[in-house]
């Protein structure tokens, strides 16, 4: 599930409003691999993610967390896209793991606290593909993930290059288990 | 950019719509709200006040440029931006729903409700229920609309969420506790959401959701009622924190102005009671579980579970003419009109008295609970007229001995062995 990952770590670099940087793919797993300025090359989507945001003066500290705590989460949501958001290919795999966010989504609104953090942005990124498979039957059923890609989607500058994905706010469906 | 000057009075939730409004567009807003510049009560009864608005109610706005507006929803509008107030035709619509839902749908309800745990209105049980009624049509309306957006129009927050989140302000901080607000999963995330968004904070502070549904706060709604008394009520309170000296001041001022004209008359009389600090032991509470749970399974584990001791005395007493005594039935009669003439001491008194033996040869004993940590009946003409004939005995509120007594009075069940021989006859609840 690498495909698209140079955009996505392109767009990241957009939002952040950072100069360009030179990003290939490694192997046949496509590792992303960026350059940076002084020369240095940083593997992972984890690692590189990392250093842009913490390269962004102005939007770098609160897409970081602020506390311990929130730099721990923010770990934690990067393993799982790398762990788990990229290796979901099998369709059982992909209901779990839509089945666990919509669970841990219902009372929140982002990933973690009450703003938008970089935790959302590479779950936003990599359920992109899932979301676009999913009908509207299956939109509903995991309703909370729906909301949430939505308003990740629509916060200014997030969409980038990427199509968007169209949720319906009514419920189409009146009887499934929820 | 819109700037200017907001009148209101501290804590009043009209005016955060409009100062949250001016957190995210940028306006620069001078609020003032005390004195010597802005006095509720006084300020806005001026002339001059009242020939820039003529309800002479707040919050008012005064711009730089002379713009005079009164109306939270409308100084909130004029103070916002594009983003707030909605960037398209059916978006802006949508706003103005909300922002209209809020005050029509929420607002008097949340009022009718809240008020009179804050003591600003007197506690009328059909109006509470009420109120709790539409609260919970208003929460199931918005909780399925909620379900599938993160705020109410579009994917940002807008006057309609700063107008609906203000206006449940007083509601989530007050009475919707754990249990009740449970089932309304989609509009508590997105409350809590709006008020730790920033530019909520910089105004409301940090929101704490209520843990324990408040009631009807009689001692408060006496002390703010009677209103000419504006000095007394200081001195009276020395030990009371700062804090919650100014919430009080609020409460007061949100009286004045909230007030409706159809609310009961003052009391004249003067609480007894106010001086003391206040106490968490919910006596009404506690009566009605007495009464409408089983004694010795429920209503007395509750008791104790929830008894103040700092704030209520517990009191064991005897008839001290028992010779006097004749027939049962004229024991019985002395007792009830011993709690006829203490009928205004029920909001701060609860007693079981039992009387025992038989016809000619009885006497009556019971266990009292009163606030303070004194005798109550010094304090009114109209308690002193029985006490006297009583014997009273301050019980130790740790002791086992009292635990039994508490038991076997209140439960009207036991050996009473305090009684000697005589036998339990049947037992009258002050309550």
């Amino acid at each position: 599930m690498a495909v698209g990952v140079e955009e996505e770590v392109k767009s990241l670099v957009n939002f952040l409003g950072l100069p360009a940087y030179k990003v290939t793919t490694h192997g046949d797993l496509k590792v992303p691999q960026l350059q940076t300025s002084n020369g240095r090359t940083l593997m992972g989507l984890a690692t590189i993610s990392k250093f842009l945001a913490k390269s962004s003066a102005s939007n770098g500290a609160k897409l970081l967390g602020t506390s311990p705590e929130e730099h721990a989460e923010i770990a934690q949501w990067l393993e799982y896209r790398v762990t788990v958001v990229d290796r979901s290919v099998e369709k059982k795999d992909v209901q779990a793991m839509l089945k666990e966010l919509n669970s841990y989504l219902l009372d929140k609104v982002y990933f973690l606290g009450f703003h938008l953090s970089l935790a959302d942005l590479v779950i936003y990124h990599g359920l992109h593909p899932v979301m676009c498979q999913l009908n509207f039957y299956e939109k509903q059923q995991y309703q909370n993930v729906s909301r949430w890609f939505d308003q990740v989607q629509h916060y200014p500058g997030v969409q980038q290059h990427l199509p968007k994905v169209v949720f319906v706010r009514n419920s189409l469906y009146t009887s499934f288990d929820h | 950019m819109a700037s200017g000057t907001l009148y209101t009075y501290p804590g009043n939730f009209r005016a955060y719509k409009a100062q949250v409004a001016a957190q995210y567009s940028g306006a620069q807003l001078n609020v003032v709200s005390d004195p010597p510049a802005f006095k509720l009560g006084e300020t806005n009864k001026t002339p001059d006040f009242l020939k820039k608005f003529p309800v002479g109610k707040v919050p008012a706005f005064e711009g730089k440029d002379g713009t005079c507006l009164f109306e939270s929803n409308a100084i909130a509008y004029y103070l916002g931006n594009d983003q707030l107030r909605g960037t398209s035709p059916k978006s802006a619509a949508l706003v103005q729903q909300w922002v209209n839902f809020a005050d029509s749908e929420i607002l008097p309800a949340a009022c009718a409700w809240v008020y009179p745990t804050l003591g600003i209105m007197q506690y009328n049980k059909g109006n509470t229920d009420q109120a709790k009624e539409a609260i919970k049509k208003v929460l199931t309306v918005l909780n399925e609309y909620l379900k599938t957006r993160t705020f109410l129009v579009d994917e940002r927050v807008s006057l309609a969420d700063i107008s609906v989140a203000c206006n449940l302000l007083l509601p989530y901080q007050q009475v919707l506790e754990p249990a009740f607000r449970q089932p309304f999963v989609n509009v508590n995330r997105w409350f809590v959401t709006c008020v730790n968004q920033p530019q909520f904070k910089a105004v409301l502070g940090v929101v704490k959701l209520c843990d324990k549904m408040a009631q009807f706060d009689a001692k408060k709604f006496a002390e703010l009622t009677p209103k000419k008394d504006k000095g007394g009520k200081k001195e009276k309170q020395p030990q009371q924190p700062k804090q919650e000296k100014k919430k009080e001041k609020k409460q007061k001022e949100e009286k004045e102005v909230d007030e409706a004209d159809d609310l009961p008359k003052e009391p004249k009389s003067v609480d007894p009671f106010a001086a003391l600090p206040k106490s968490a032991f919910n006596m009404d509470e506690f009566k009605r579980t007495y009464s409408n749970k089983d004694t010795l399974t429920v209503a007395l584990p509750y008791f104790w579970e929830h008894f103040d001791k700092e704030g209520y005395s517990l009191w064991y007493s005897e008839y001290l003419y028992q010779s006097d005594l004749n027939m049962i039935f004229m024991t019985c009669n002395l007792v009830g009109g011993m709690f006829q003439r203490l009928e205004k001491l029920r909001k701060n008194a609860f007693a079981n008295v039992c009387i025992f033996g038989e016809d000619k040869n009885n006497q009556i004993a019971g266990v009292w609970l009163m606030r303070g940590q004194e005798l109550v009946f010094p304090l009114s003409p109209d308690w002193q007229i029985d006490y006297e004939s009583y014997s009273w005995r301050k019980l130790d509120p740790d002791s086992e001995e009292t635990k039994l007594l508490v038991r076997e009075f209140w439960s009207e069940e036991g050996d009473f062995k305090i009684m000697g021989n005589r036998k339990y006859n049947q037992g009258k609840c002050y309550k």
